[in-house]
C-alpha cells in the first residue's frame, strides 16, 4: 500500500550529488588500503590472464576460416541463391523485437494494440513460409484432392461430361431459391446469392467456349446454363415460399446448404486424381528442412521450440491444477516423465520413436523430430513454471474475480494468468536461454546446427589446425544472442513492473 | 419493503470438524440494510460469504431473489453477477487500471460494448470521488482510494444486493470516513446492503436492522435502537461496551 504523494510546492528537491570518473574510482575502488590492494592484484592477474588471448587474437589468429566460410557457418547447405530468403526472415524477426521493444505499456490504441498482435502471431507462419518455400494449390487440384477423399472415383466415368455446369448451377440455384423465398432479412438473401453468382461467374468461361448442340443446332452452351439457372432459382423461390409457415424451415434450410456442397462437389470435380496437370504450382521454391543448417538451424530450432512449447506448456500446468482427473493424470505424467529424461535421450527417442505414433504415409524430417523434441522437453519445464506463478496468484483475487459472476474460464484467462506470467517471466526467459543453448545437442543426432558446421570447417586443408577460432566465434555468438535474451527479459519486466501488491 | 430478496433458513458450514456458522436465519428485504457485527471467530464472514457461495453451506436453505443456491454451476455465475461484494483486503486486480478493474466484469459477463461500460465507470468512479484516478494502477492508489475503487467494481455490474465484509478494517483511521461516506450515499439511494462491520456510528446512522453473532449462532437482532439502547443479552452488553468504550 502505497500512498500518494503530491508534489507540494513548499517542498524541496533532493540534492543532487555528481560523481565523476575519478570519484567513482575512489568511492568503488580505491575506498581504503585493503581495497586498493585487492584492486591492483585483481587488474594484474586479469592482464596476465587477458595478455595472451589479446596477443593471440590480434597477431596469430587465422581469421581467415571465419571470414571465408561466413556463408557456409551462417547458412550451411541452404542454397545460396536462396539465402535472401532468410535475411527477410530475420528482419521480420528484429523488426518485430525491435517494435515491441521499443513501445511502453499503455502508448498504444486499442486498435494498434491489437493489428500489432496480430502481426506477432502471423509473423512465424510467414517465416516458416519463406523459409521452407510454398506451393499453391489451383482451384482443380482442390476440388479434386476433396472429392477423391469423400467420393469414390471409380464412379466418376459414368458420368457424362457436358451437362455438369447446368446442373451445378440447377442444384445451387434451386437452394438459394429456396433460401430467398423463405427468410425475410434481405441480408441474408445477398448472401445465399453470393454463391451462385460466383459459381455462375466460375463457369462461365464453359459456357462460353464449348458449343453443344439442341435440336441439331450449335448453340453456346452458356444458354442451357441460363436456363438452368433461372429454372432452378424461381422453383426453389416457389417451395421457399410454400414452406416458409412450417416450423422445420429452418434446418431444411441449413441442411440443404450442407448437401448442395457434396453435390457442387460431384458435379464440377474430374476425378483425376494425381495427374500431373493438376499439380500444384510452387511459388516459392520448397527447400526441405534435412538440408537446413548452420546458424539458421541453431536460431530456428531455438525460436519453434521457445514459441511452440510456450502455450502447450501454460496448457500442461492448468491441466495440473484441473479438478477433471483424467486431464490431471495426464499433465502430471507427461511433466514427470519429460522431466526424468534427459534432453539427449529426448531427442534420440523423437528420431527413432516419432514415426510408430503417426500413420504410416506421414514420414516427418529429422529436423522437424528435433524441434518437436525439443519443444515437448522445453513445454515441460515451462508448465512447473507457470505453475510456481500460478500459485503464487492469491486466492483473494480468484474470489474476488467469481464475486463479481466471472465463469471461472474467464477467471484463470483474466486474472490469474496474467499476473501468475507476470511474476515468472525471470525463469521462463531462463528456460528459453538455456534450451536455446542445449540446440548444440542436435549435433549427437545427426542435424548440422552451428557446432557441426563448425567442427566440418575445421577438416578443411586449407585451415587444418584453426579450431581456436572456429570455437571462439560460436561461443561469442552463443553469448550474444544469450545475453540480448536476458536484458529483453529484464525490459520486459520493468514494462509489465506494476504489479505491485495492493 | 416488502418482499424478501435473501432468504437464509437454518444455515449450517463446517470447516473440517469446526463448525464455523450453526444454524442461522434471516431474512432481508428489498432496500434495506442490514448490519452484522460480533467478535472475530463467530462466522459472520463466512455467513456473508455463503450467500453468493463463496463458501458453500452444507445443511440448510439459502435462496437469492428468488433463486435457491445449488450445487447447479451456471446458476451460481448468474447470481453471483447480481451481488456484488467489497472485501476486507479490497482485492483488486493488480495487473489492470483502475478502470479496467471497474470495466472487465460488465464487458465479459454483461457482454457491453466496451465504450458503454467505460461510460457507466466513469459516472461509478465519480460518484466514489475518484474520476481523475481512472487511469492509475491499484498499487498507485492510498488505502482508501482502493476500498473505494473496489465498490465502484462491485456497483458496475448493476447488482441488486451488496455484500460488504469489513470493508474499513484494514484502513487507516483517516480513510474510513470516505469509505463510509460513499456506503452511507450508497444505502441512502436504496441499495440492499448486508454489511459486517465493527463501525457502530455507521451502524446506529443506516442500518435497519442489526444482527449480534457469536459462535456461530445469532445472539441478538433488533433495530439499531434496540440493540444500543436496550440489549437483552449479557453477551452482547459486553461486547458493546468493549468496542464502544475505546
Amino acid at each position: 500500500m502505497s500512498a500518494e504523494i503530491k508534489a507540494h510546492p513548499g517542498m524541496e528537491k533532493p540534492p543532487t550529488t555528481s560523481v565523476g570518473v575519478l570519484g567513482w574510482l575512489h568511492q568503488n575502488l580505491f575506498s581504503s588500503l585493503l581495497n586498493s590492494v585487492l584492486t591492483l592484484i585483481s587488474a594484474g592477474i586479469l592482464y596476465l590472464l587477458g595478455r595472451g588471448l589479446v596477443k593471440w587474437a590480434l597477431t596469430e589468429a587465422r581469421w581467415g576460416v571465419i571470414t571465408s566460410n561466413i556463408k557456409v557457418l551462417a547458412w550451411g547447405r541452404y542454397p545460396n541463391e536462396e539465402a535472401w530468403r532468410l535475411g527477410i526472415s530475420l528482419l521480420i524477426i528484429l523488426a518485430m523485437g525491435l517494435l515491441t521493444w521499443a513501445l511502453r505499456r499503455g502508448s498504444l490504441t486499442q486498435n494498434a494494440r491489437r493489428a500489432l498482435l496480430t502481426v506477432w502471431v502471423l509473423s512465424p507462419v510467414a517465416i516458416v513460409i519463406l523459409i521452407h518455400g510454398i506451393t499453391l494449390p489451383t482451384i482443380a487440384t482442390i476440388t479434386n484432392n476433396l472429392g477423391y477423399y469423400i467420393y469414390r472415383p471409380e464412379l466418376m466415368p459414368l458420368l457424362g461430361e457436358a451437362w455438369r455446369a447446368s446442373a451445378a448451377l440447377l442444384v445451387l440455384a434451386f437452394v438459394a431459391g429456396l433460401t430467398c423465398g423463405s427468410v425475410s432479412k434481405r441480408t441474408e438473401r445477398l448472401l445465399s446469392l453470393a454463391p451462385l453468382l460466383a459459381l455462375f461467374l466460375f463457369t462461365l468461361p464453359l459456357g462460353l467456349l464449348a458449343n453443344g448442340s439442341l435440336f441439331g443446332f450449335d448453340l453456346p452452351r452458356l444458354l442451357p446454363q441460363t436456363f438452368a439457372l433461372l429454372v432452378g432459382f424461381f422453383s426453389g423461390m416457389t417451395v421457399g415460399r410454400a414452406l416458409t409457415s412450417i416450423a422445420a424451415i429452418r434446418w431444411l434450410r441449413i441442411g440443404s446448404w450442407v448437401a448442395v456442397l457434396p453435390g457442387l462437389l460431384i458435379l464440377l470435380t474430374t476425378f483425376d486424381v494425381g495427374v500431373e496437370s493438376v499439380a500444384p504450382v510452387e511459388v516459392l521454391q520448397i527447400i526441405e528442412p534435412n538440408i537446413w543448417s548452420g546458424m539458421m538451424l541453431t536460431i530456428l530450432l531455438a525460436v519453434v521450440s521457445i514459441v511452440a512449447s510456450f502455450p502447450i506448456g501454460v496448457l500442461l500446468a492448468l491441466g495440473r491444477r484441473s479438478s477433471l482427473p483424467v486431464v490431471k493424470g495426464f499433465s502430471v505424467l507427461f511433466i514427470e516423465v519429460v522431466r526424468g529424461v534427459p534432453l539427449i535421450t529426448i531427442l534420440f527417442m523423437a528420431q527413432v520413436m516419432l514415426p510408430l505414433f503417426l500413420p504410416l504415409e506421414l514420414t516427418v524430417d529429422r529436423v522437424i523430430r528435433a524441434m518437436v523434441g525439443m519443444t515437448l522437453f522445453t513445454a515441460a519445464y515451462l508448465a512447473e513454471i507457470v505453475r510456481g506463478g500460478l500459485q503464487a496468484v492469491r486466492n483473494e483475487q480468484v474470489e474476488a474475480a467469481r464475486a463479481l459472476g466471472l465463469s471461472e474460464m474467464l477467471v484463470t484467462g483474466l486474472i490469474v494468468l496474467p499476473q501468475a506470467l507476470r511474476a515468472v517471466i525471470p525463469p521462463i526467459m531462463g528456460q528459453f536461454v538455456s534450451i536455446f543453448k542445449d540446440t548444440t545437442l542436435v549435433t549427437i543426432v545427426g542435424l548440422l546446427d552451428l557446432l557441426a558446421v563448425g567442427q566440418s570447417v575445421i577438416k578443411q586443408r586449407e585451415f587444418l589446425g584453426a579450431v581456436r577460432e572456429v570455437y571462439l566465434f560460436a561461443g561469442v555468438f552463443y553469448f550474444v544472442i544469450s545475453y540480448a535474451m536476458s536484458v529483453a527479459s529484464r525490459r520486459l519486466e520493468r514494462q509489465l513492473g506494476v504489479t505491485e501488491e495492493s | 419493503m416488502s418482499e424478501p430478496i435473501i432468504i437464509c433458513r437454518d444455515v449450517h458450514k463446517w470447516f473440517g470438524n469446526f463448525h464455523a456458522v450453526r444454524g442461522i436465519d434471516m431474512q432481508v428485504e428489498k432496500g434495506e440494510v442490514v448490519v452484522i457485527f460480533g467478535p472475530s471467530g463467530s462466522g459472520k464472514s463466512t455467513f456473508i460469504r455463503t450467500i453468493n457461495r463463496l463458501e458453500e453451506h452444507q445443511r440448510g436453505q439459502i435462496i437469492v431473489d428468488g433463486i435457491e443456491l445449488t450445487h447447479d454451476v451456471r446458476n451460481i455465475a448468474a447470481i453471483r453477477s447480481e451481488i456484488g461484494m467489497v472485501f476486507q483486503q479490497f482485492n483488486l486486480f493488480p495487473h489492470l487500471s483502475v478502470l479496467s478493474n471497474v470495466t472487465m466484469a460488465p464487458i465479459w459477463v454483461r457482454k457491453w460494448p466496451k465504450q458503454k461500460a467505460e461510460e457507466v465507470a466513469m459516472e461509478i468512479l465519480t460518484r466514489v470521488g475518484i474520476p481523475e484516478q481512472a487511469e492509475k494502477y491499484p498499487g498507485q492508489l492510498s488505502g482508501g482510494q482502493q476500498q473505494r475503487v473496489a465498490i465502484a467494481r462491485a456497483l458496475a455490474m448493476q447488482p441488486k444486493i451488496m455484500l460488504f465484509d469489513e470493508p474499513t478494517s484494514a484502513l487507516d483511521p483517516e480513510m474510513i470516513k470516505e469509505v463510509l461516506d460513499v456506503m452511507t450515499e450508497l444505502a441512502r439511494s436504496g441499495m440492499t446492503m448486508l454489511v459486517v462491520t465493527h463501525e457502530m456510528g455507521f451502524a446506529r446512522a443506516v442500518a435497519n436492522r442489526m444482527y449480534f453473532f457469536d459462535e456461530g449462532l445469532v445472539v441478538e437482532s433488533g433495530t439499531p435502537d434496540d440493540i444500543f439502547k436496550n440489549p437483552q443479552e449479557d453477551r452482547t452488553k459486553l461486547f458493546l461496551s468493549q468496542i464502544l468504550s475505546h
